[in-house]
């Protein structure tokens, strides 16, 4: 669909738009439902509901976008969208966390437009084709350029998605929306992020050009630094939302790490000659499917115990699993998927990830990032697992201390619901993955 | 990847001995738990393990194996955790920690292994199925890049790691003296006789298939497996004298006896012997049954008198022929007495040991370096020899105190001696049959135990046709090394814990528990909660910052907001500055006044006098320019007149 002649705005859903769309379906309207209980006593109800819905309808534009100008257009609008998510509670807290998401985006964007505006001029057209438009003749005429141009656009873009060093805003603002909306910005929006590298490098660009370039090295080299922090200062983050944020910006560059090792190596031929994209790739889609639906059940998860009980910090929650134990038996079965112990859809992606940056054959990194995803994969369990630990074991001196009657506070359906519903996905993911797995393979043919 | 099974004959002989001790242990629990809130988890938690065991032991390849070791470790820190004291949660958090950081090293060491047999063999239906994995290291230095053996290795070495934890192999073992003890009786029975072998049947995995001595060219993993053995066996049997607690002896008892497996693997590698790993299999075989029966056992006690110390329960095995007999046939089982089947199975390991002497003796004289000198592998011997003895003192230690001596406290002992209904019927069926296996298979092992590793011999690649295989179980030699064992064990029990470890008329046990020797306290928790993390969060915390901190920098740098023009309230800034001046030297004035004693009158505002003084000065000014410019105008008006006056009076 073109909307102008002047200004090319198209649309076009092709099955990795789909994938993420189908994703931002499935969280915005869990969250959706969620916050129809969790808004129900907060102020501002109307103006959450409608940048609600407005960001989950620019999320769809974004990733029916077909071409780079429509997909900037998008992209612009959806943080314009987002903004009044954060700055929901109108404190001045809020307010600075809100204008730090503001300027990172805008300035993250500015790099992406700085991308487009010389792949104007050296590409033979802006739309996404699978292999993208730049001809090879030209990138060996302006090679040093081009490479910068690369390197913006992922840093442009990787601003979005929490890649180190421009994630600052992420742990700020993410935590300070009312939780429907952490969920969405944490499982969704950064994806968007992720979506504009896919799309700028793969669709545009043509992504097997940066093979073995400086750019890759640099790419790798910020989402290992990435993934590590995230889990480190996770690990150190004794609030429950704010740990969930850091956990976001690691997790989110375990797929720039999968989508950085797979340069020049999108596909691979099995024996019988079909084509099928490499395992690295595989694994970075996979991961964004099972990290957006298992971050947005802790989000959620997090905001019905903020709701029920008031805590907010992870020592206060000592005993919360006798409280809500359908609530905490998610949370556990999500944060396994978060760890990657099988059987979750966690589990699945960070083979695929792994095995696959062992097969690309990139001195150095082929080792050290599987390393690195481990290490964070153990932080993550010292992170995740705590929670579980102390509110289902909360030790004898806790269970001395309190009466059974005061015990239940489980959400009603309208929280429990969403929640499972998301949890269930996750463990549908690691348990029947080979459909999932067919259609990404499709995808970068 | 999916997942594969496998059904051969040592698989199926694990899962049916998984089964037959999940029966025993669940027949136990339903007694045991009787009185225990919270029963709906432990027994969803059994039944979750038992599956995830089952998976484990029938997998058919490692990716398999490794989603089925995660669940059944994650699931059974139910059972550790399970009573929530403080101990038991802090030897759970240990429990789950090493179960955690051993299942994420196996998975680094399960994907380089794939990486390898992918660069080996390409695109293969099954590529972690351990037949494939037969191939791979002996042909990766023909085949692949020179860097793959070394690839293998370091996954060998990685899962390697991951199995010897959940087996309990030193320097891992640390969780099995803390986790067994404090879970229910029925699940340490579980944890020590079966999940410890699933970490067992990795590490033969690995020894009998990828690193096999068919297709080595190297002894180094061989070996590692020996050593590694060598020091579990004997720390563990250390351990286990000093303890007074009748669960940690027998959990202390277990990381011995998995070291006598380990040292049979690899012994059994190291010369190419049938003896030792078929010791090594019915040692596995035999040490699930005893620690089955022993753990049911100290159970049985728990749950009648809730003590576990030996001070405690002393005596209170006296007058029950039936716990006594069941607990004597696992305890001299285990402690290899000729006639039951654990003789047999070490035998078997010791034979093997004495073989790789005389091997390694025969390759040395004839001037050919082995890995192991001939030195080493007598040290090895006599090693195995001491801790066959330490394992009978130990036993015969619980034996005595439990069984035979009477409690200090002859009121208590009276009380013991009344107790007729300890156990009910079924548990007491149940420990009878699982008791009476023992001696049977003893007896008859030239049919029983022969069977087995004549069954099991395919799946661990036994030779059946090798010289040596199984042809001699009571032959004079082998007696001789169990009859050492044996005079060694009498030798530390009465020597040295009669003696030295009780006090000095012999009524009570001393706690020499060696506290100081907790690997865990002194080097991992330190290392792991507060070295590392220390560390990693500075660095991490500067590279969060840093942005923040440029732009921070930049806000008070070059883009610093300039500085709004404040407004005074009253007078101009000269009027203020000379105030605040005038201000300050008076205060100084006044304090030296007063330092003088000199009354002082109300202070100044020398600002808003100033500044009234200049309103006034202004207003005065504003009156004296005023009245000089009307002064002025009329003096011109008068000079213009004046003028004027002139000009008409001079020209006309």
């Amino acid at each position: 669909m073109k909307l102008l002649t002047v200004l090319p705005l198209q649309f076009h859903m092709d099955p990795l738009g789909a994938i993420f769309a189908v994703l931002t379906l499935v969280i915005f309207i869990s969250s959706g439902v969620f916050s129809l209980d969790y808004m129900k006593e907060e102020k501002n109800k109307r103006s959450f509901a409608v940048f609600f819905v407005l960001s989950m309808f620019t999320e769809l534009a974004l990733c029916a976008a077909s071409n780079l100008v429509t997909f900037y257009l998008c992209y612009e609008l959806l943080t314009v969208m987002s903004m009044p998510l954060v700055i929901h509670e109108r404190s001045a807290e809020a307010k600075m966390a809100a204008l730090k998401y503001l300027f990172f985006s805008l300035f993250g964007a500015y790099g992406a437009l700085f991308g487009i505006y010389n792949l104007a001029r050296f590409a033979s057209s802006l739309d996404f084709v699978l292999g993208g438009n730049l001809g090879s003749d030209v990138f060996a005429a302006n090679k040093g350029l081009l490479l910068a141009v690369a390197m913006a656009m992922i840093l442009g873009f990787g601003v979005k998605a929490g890649m180190w060093p421009m994630h600052a805003w992420l742990p700020t603002a993410h935590p300070i929306a009312p939780s429907p909306a952490s969920a969405a910005l944490s499982a969704v929006i950064v994806k968007a992020g992720v979506l504009g590298i896919i799309r700028s490098l793969w669709y545009v660009y043509g992504a097997d050009k940066l093979r073995g370039t400086w750019v890759q090295d640099v790419f790798m080299i910020l989402a290992l630094i990435t993934v590590l922090m995230g889990s480190m200062l996770a690990f150190m983050e004794p609030v429950l939302k704010k740990r969930l944020a850091y956990s976001t910006v690691s997790q989110v560059s375990y797929i720039l790490f999968g989508l950085a090792v797979s340069f020049g190596q999108s596909c691979s031929v099995n024996d019988t000659g079909l084509k099928y994209a490499s395992d690295a790739l595989t694994g970075a889609i996979l991961h964004v499917l099972a990290h957006g639906f298992i971050k947005a059940a802790l989000f959620l998860i997090a905001g019905a115990i903020i709701h029920h009980t008031g805590a907010t910090r992870v020592e206060d929650m000592r005993g919360i699993g006798l409280k809500m134990p359908i609530t905490m038996t998610c949370y556990t079965i999500v944060s396994l998927g978060l760890i990657g112990i099988p059987p979750t859809g966690g589990f699945i992606s960070k083979w695929y990830l792994a095995t696959g940056a062992l097969a690309s054959d990139i001195p150095v990194f082929e080792y050290l990032g599987p390393a690195i995803l481990l290490v964070s994969a153990l932080l993550t369990a010292g992170y995740l697992l705590q929670l579980m630990i102390i509110g289902f074991f909360p030790g004898m001196a806790f269970r001395q201390s309190v009466q059974d009657k005061e015990l239940k506070a489980e959400p009603g359906m309208l929280m429990t619901v969403p929640i499972a519903t998301l949890t269930l996905l996750s463990l549908l993911m690691g348990l029947f993955p080979e459909p999932v797995i067919e259609l990404i393979r499709q995808v970068f043919i | 990847m999916k997942l594969s099974f496998a059904f051969d004959n040592f698989r199926l002989l694990y899962a049916g001995i998984a089964t037959f001790m999940w029966i025993v242990s669940l027949i136990l629990s339903a007694e045991y738990m009787k009185h225990y809130e919270r029963k709906g988890r432990y027994f969803f938690f059994t039944l979750f393990t038992y599956f995830a065991t089952l998976g484990v032991f029938l997998s058919g390849d490692l990716y398999t194996m490794f989603i089925f070791f995660e669940a059944m470790s994650l699931a059974s820190y139910v059972w550790v955790a399970f009573d929530e004291r403080e101990e038991s949660l802090r030897a759970a958090g240990t429990y789950l920690a090493v179960s955690v950081i051993g299942g994420l090293i196996m998975l680094m060491g399960l994907f380089l292994l794939y990486d390898a047999v992918l660069e080996v063999m390409g695109n293969i239906a099954n590529p972690l199925d351990v037949s494939n994995l037969a191939l791979l290291y002996g042909t990766s230095d023909i085949l692949g890049d020179p860097g793959l053996p070394h690839r293998i290795w370091a996954a060998g070495i990685c899962m390697l790691i991951g199995f010897g934890a959940k087996a309990g192999a030193f320097p891992i073992h640390i969780w099995l003296p803390k986790a067994h003890p404090v879970a229910p009786a029925p699940a340490s029975a579980l944890l020590s006789g079966i999940l410890t072998k699933t970490g067992i049947l990795g590490i033969l995995m690995l020894s009998r298939y990828i690193f096999a001595p068919v297709s080595r060219n190297d002894d180094m993993w061989a070996a590692i497996i020996l050593i590694i053995g060598v020091c579990t066996m004997a720390l563990g049997a250390i351990l286990a004298l000093f303890s007074v607690n009748i669960k940690r002896t027998l959990a202390c008892s277990s990381v011995s006896q998995i070291g006598f497996i380990l040292t049979g693997i690899g012994t059994a590698d190291l010369c190419t012997d049938e003896l030792a790993i078929s010791g090594s299999l019915l040692h596995m075989v035999g040490h699930s049954l005893f620690k089955l029966i022993l753990f049911s056992v100290a159970g049985v006690i728990f749950m009648n008198i809730h003590k576990l110390d030996l001070n405690d329960i002393r005596g209170f095995g006296r007058r029950k022929p039936l716990l006594n007999a069941i607990f004597l046939c696992a305890a001299l089982g285990i402690a290899g007495i000729p006639g039951l089947n654990g003789y047999i199975s070490k035998t078997l390991i010791h034979e093997g040991i004495a073989h790789l002497r005389m091997y390694t003796a025969l390759l040395n004289s004839s001037g050919i370096e082995t890995i192991l000198s001939y030195d080493v592998v007598t040290v090895i011997e006599w090693v195995f020899l001491i801790s066959g003895g330490c394992t009978l003192a130990y036993m015969l230690k619980l034996y005595i105190c439990v069984f035979i001596e009477k409690n200090t406290d002859s009121e208590l002992q009276a009380v013991y001696d009344e107790h007729r209904d300890y156990m009910n019927p079924f548990t007491g069926g149940a420990l009878v049959v699982s008791a009476t296996v023992i001696p049977v298979l003893g007896l008859t092992s030239g049919y029983s135990l022969k069977g087995v590793v004549d069954m099991c011999a395919d799946s661990l690649r036994i030779d059946t046709t090798a010289e040596y295989y199984l042809e001699h179980f009571f032959t004079w030699e082998c007696l001789k090394g169990g009859l050492i064992s044996i005079a060694i064990g009498l030798i530390i029990y009465f020597g040295i814990i009669r003696i030295c470890m009780m006090n000095d008329d012999r009524t009570e046990y001393i706690d020499l528990w060696p506290k100081w020797m907790d690997l865990e306290n002194a080097v991992y928790r330190p290392v792991i909660l507060y070295a590392i993390p220390f560390v990693l969060t500075v660095i991490c915390r500067f590279f969060d910052n840093l942005v923040d901190a440029l732009i921070c920098l930049l806000r008070d740098g070059i883009f610093k907001d300039s500085k709004q023009q404040e407004e005074l309230a009253e007078g101009n800034r000269f009027t203020y500055i000379l105030g605040v001046i005038a201000g300050r030297l008076s205060r100084l004035k006044r304090r030296i006044l007063k330092a003088k004693g000199r009354t002082v009158g109300k202070p100044v505002n020398y600002v808003h006098r100033f500044a009234m003084d200049y309103e006034s000065f202004k207003e005065s000014r504003t009156l004296i320019f005023r009245s000089m410019s009307f002064g002025l105008m009329l003096f011109c008006l008068g000079l213009v007149l004046t003028v004027v006056y002139i000009f008409i009076t001079r020209l006309w």
